[in-house]
């Protein structure tokens, strides 16, 4: 049976919100990240970001473990980005030409000399790129835990998509909390038959081997119940016409006025990235300084 | 004729690339409020039935059908699902798997919103299925939070919404506890009362009885083998393969002369268990999970060599819980679970695995190996047995389960009950001193698990070559809302009822008080009836064949 997500009805000015202009403020931010690298303004992006998330009153112990999860996730990839290759970087980030800030100790072998370099332009991308992911998270984070599962469907719907991929979105919000679950069923009846998890070593493959024991329960498990829920759908029409949403969201008038004002902020963030307005990383003195 | 509900004549289907017909010429005709129980073992082809007539079939599932289906004198190819769909509700073996909303009032609208009514049609609909089923309570209600007996009704509702004429039940009962099975039967017949026609598939029939049903129809290996009025059912099965009334199986034993079966004594009740040292100490356990409330309340009690514990109760009594406390899954948040003398805070699950096995009860969240011999051998192997030991007790639960011939089939390609019999062999295969099964009948024929429970418990299993098969636990423990489980072969039964011990006993004591057992949710069974009326005479109650000697 699929679950769904610790939502409970909280009386925040984020609640109140009808959820289209959620997904639509949601957008609107993601373009607004998506455009700027210079600190100065994607700075204050995620401090709005943050505000909003803290806006939503969602308890701790509840997204704790996303949270978590999701922060650790984005440094571990900025880190390893910044440090290999830049990717997605402004042009200025990957031709290296600003100070650099930290050098390790030469390595000679032979005549091939080789030291890493950390220059000044590769740490303000750092930055910028863990604010832009960890904005756009926590903009996305409250929104199972704080949007009516109810209304998914019909937030979709309403929003201009089509009936099935409304219904798609609507069961694939809830796949991720009845997968949790089944992982966790799964783990402890692997675990009665003496099964450890701790205790998978090995190389990656045989490592990806010795996890079969849950991964392919699980995933036999998720295809079975799609099956199904395939069966129990059809059962009862789904599918045959154009079908009615019981739930029938409505703006009020400050859902107009949050909605105007993400437009033409998305708009602005846009021409901004045209002309290459905050379009590359900002040095401040102060790091400058310390390269040199 | 033609306005009857439903007409089948010589209806057949053999499903694509299996080589042998599924449904061989059935033929059924459904009047208006008539409720027909369609019973029959596993594989019988009762579920094929019921998609043959709701219209999966042949859309979702391909393969040659043969014989013509009428709805109200209708051919059935001339209407679209849509349509099929206002006359033919199904409501399918587990709630869980049917319900889409994610709450009660969405999930019964789901149906009509995919008509495309109006809403306020649709408001009416959903107002009067609830209304109908008397849950109009629930309409607010998560739906992943009511219990099995009302998601079953949310999901019935659901179908009511559609207004069909016909509804099929494909095996109602599986989930359910016996109170709330008992409830649900009544809304079938009333249903039927009302003007529904139901076919039930159901093969459970002694508890279908209870619907007053009009006519059964016994399937064998996808044909008729009998259509008629319930009294003459009795006759016309083997009463090993199908579960009767227990009046009708000692009739039945009685006239035929001698049991056709060996008449198995009840295990050496109590004689062992007196002495033995505790091998599970529940000591002042109580349990609940995060910061909710307490699901476990102050449960102490200890589990002995020598018993066969049947541990019998409502859904979310905290059955389950409890076992998964002894196996050291969760652990209490006050008091102390101890096995063989150590607290569970301190062992592994996997050394507690040494001493308890414990099969869950869903297959599907367990099975990954390429064939049933490596899935049974994954526990012994993980328990570091040597290979000589594991292919011993692979093979000793391959014969205790009645899985010979499957041994290099996929376990996941297997039938439900078949899954299931595997994953208690993969317990069995474990060789832990205590067994703890999970509602092991569930989804079993009754042939099929008397036989293995007789394997387990009575120590009376044949392997394929006529050797006996030895199981050997010290103790079993088995959840079931299967009474007479607990009436044949336990020898000490614990009640539990809303996360504490409502009674513990011998089962001659505890299943005697019937208003405790209605308290537990448990509904008495002719086979308990039988027993407690000829206690004087046996002194311990005994199964159905065994009985028919007490004159």
């Amino acid at each position: 049976m699929l679950v769904t997500w610790k939502y409970r009805p909280r009386d925040t000015f984020i609640q109140r919100l009808d959820p289209r202009t959620r997904i639509i403020m949601l957008a609107c931010m993601v373009v607004a990240f998506t455009v700027f690298w210079d600190l100065r303004v994607v700075l204050p992006l995620a401090a709005l970001s943050f505000a909003l998330f803290g806006l939503a009153r969602i308890e701790w112990r509840d997204v704790k473990r996303a949270v978590l999860f999701i922060s650790a996730f984005a440094i571990i990839l900025v880190i390893v980005n910044a440090i290999l290759g830049a990717r997605g970087a402004p042009p200025s980030v990957r031709a290296d030409v600003s100070p650099v800030v930290w050098q390790s100790p030469e390595i000679v072998i032979g005549s091939w000399h080789w030291a890493f370099r950390i220059t000044a332009a590769r740490i303000m991308f750092m930055i910028s790129q863990l604010l832009r992911f960890l904005g756009m998270a926590f903009m996305a984070i409250p929104i199972p835990y704080t949007l009516d599962p109810e209304l998914y469907g019909a937030t979709f719907r309403q929003l201009g998509v089509p009936d099935k991929p409304s219904y798609s979105i609507d069961l694939a919000f809830r796949l991720v909390p009845t997968l949790a679950r089944d992982f966790g069923i799964t783990i402890d009846a692997q675990r009665a038959r003496g099964y450890e998890l701790d205790k998978v070593k090995g190389g990656l493959f045989e490592r990806i081997r010795r996890l079969a024991p849950i991964i392919v329960p699980v995933v036999i498990q998720s295809i079975v119940d799609g099956e199904e829920i395939i069966d129990a759908m059809e059962l009862r029409g789904f599918g045959v016409g154009k079908r009615t949403w019981t739930r029938h969201l409505h703006y009020r008038p400050v859902d107009y006025a949050i909605i105007a004002v993400g437009l033409v902020f998305a708009v602005v963030c846009t021409l901004m990235g045209l002309l290459q307005i905050a379009a590359d990383v900002w040095l401040p003195p102060l790091l400058l300084s310390l390269a040199g | 004729m033609s306005q009857l509900p439903l007409v089948i004549k010589h209806l057949s289907f053999k499903y694509r690339n299996r080589p042998t017909y599924a449904l061989q010429d059935v033929s059924l005709e459904l009047k208006p409020g008539e409720l027909v129980v369609v019973a029959g073992t596993s594989g019988c082809g009762k579920t094929t039935l019921i998609r043959c007539i709701n219209g999966l079939i042949p859309r979702s599932y391909k393969g040659d059908l043969e014989g013509t289906m009428l709805f109200n004198g209708v051919g059935a190819s001339t209407f679209s699902l849509a349509k099929l769909s206002q006359m033919v509700g199904t409501l399918l073996q587990d709630p869980e798997k049917q319900i889409l909303g994610s709450q009660v009032k969405s999930e019964v609208a789901f149906g009509p919103e995919n008509l495309g009514l109006p809403r306020e049609e649709i408001a009416a609909r959903v107002n009067e299925a609830l209304d109908r089923l008397g849950i109009g309570y629930l309409r607010d209600r998560e739906t992943f939070s009511i219990s099995g007996g009302e998601k079953q009704k949310a999901a019935l509702a659901g179908l009511l919404a559609m207004r069909p004429n016909i509804l099929l039940l494909d095996e109602p009962l599986a989930s359910l506890d016996p109170a709330s099975a008992r409830e649900a039967l009544a809304v079938f017949r009333k249903l039927a009362d009302e003007g529904a026609s139901i076919l039930l598939v159901e093969h459970r029939v002694e508890d279908t009885l209870a619907t007053n049903p009009d006519r059964i129809m016994y399937l064998k290996d996808g044909c008729v083998k009998y259509l008629g009025k319930p009294d003459g059912l009795a006759d016309a099965v083997d009463w090993r393969e199908v579960k009767l009334p227990a009046p009708q199986v000692i009739r039945r034993v009685q006239t035929s002369g001698q049991p056709s079966r060996p008449s198995a004594p009840p295990p050496d009740r109590q004689l062992r268990a007196t002495h033995a040292a505790p091998v599970i100490v529940f000591d002042r356990v109580s349990f609940g999970y995060g910061e909710g409330p307490d699901i476990l309340k102050d449960v102490s009690l200890e589990i002995r060599t020598g018993e066969t514990v049947a541990i019998l109760g409502p859904n979310g009594a905290g059955k389950s819980t409890l076992i998964k406390h002894a196996i050291g899954l969760l652990h209490p948040r006050r008091g102390r679970v101890l096995v063989e003398g150590k607290d569970t805070r301190e062992l592994s699950v996997a050394q507690v695995a040494h001493t308890i096995g414990y099969a869950f009860q869903s297959p599907t969240h367990m099975l990954f190996a390429p064939t049933v011999n490596e899935e049974l051998a994954f526990g012994p192997h993980n328990l570091g047995y040597p290979q000589n030991e594991i292919d011993d007790s692979v093979a000793a639960s391959v014969s205790i389960l009645n899985l010979n011939g499957l041994e290099s089939y996929p376990p996941l390609s297997l039938s439900f009950g078949q899954q299931k019999r595997v994953t208690i062999a993969c317990v069995v295969a474990m060789r832990s001193k205590i067994l703890a099964l999970d509602e092991p009948t569930a989804g079993q024929d009754f042939g099929n698990y008397m036989s293995f429970m007789d394997s387990i418990l009575l120590n009376e299993g044949k392997a394929s070559d006529g050797k006996p098969v030895v199981s050997n636990f010290d103790a079993v423990l088995f959840i079931t809302h299967d009474l007479d489980l607990a009436v044949t072969y336990a020898s000490r039964v614990i009640l539990v009822a809303d996360g504490a011990i409502a009674a513990d006993g011998m089962p001659e004591t505890v299943l005697k008080d019937y208003a405790l057992l209605q308290r537990c949710r448990v509904v008495p069974t002719s086979l308990l009836a039988e027993n407690i009326r000829l206690l004087p005479q046996t002194g311990k109650f005994q199964r159905a064949e065994s009985l028919a000697a007490v004159r």
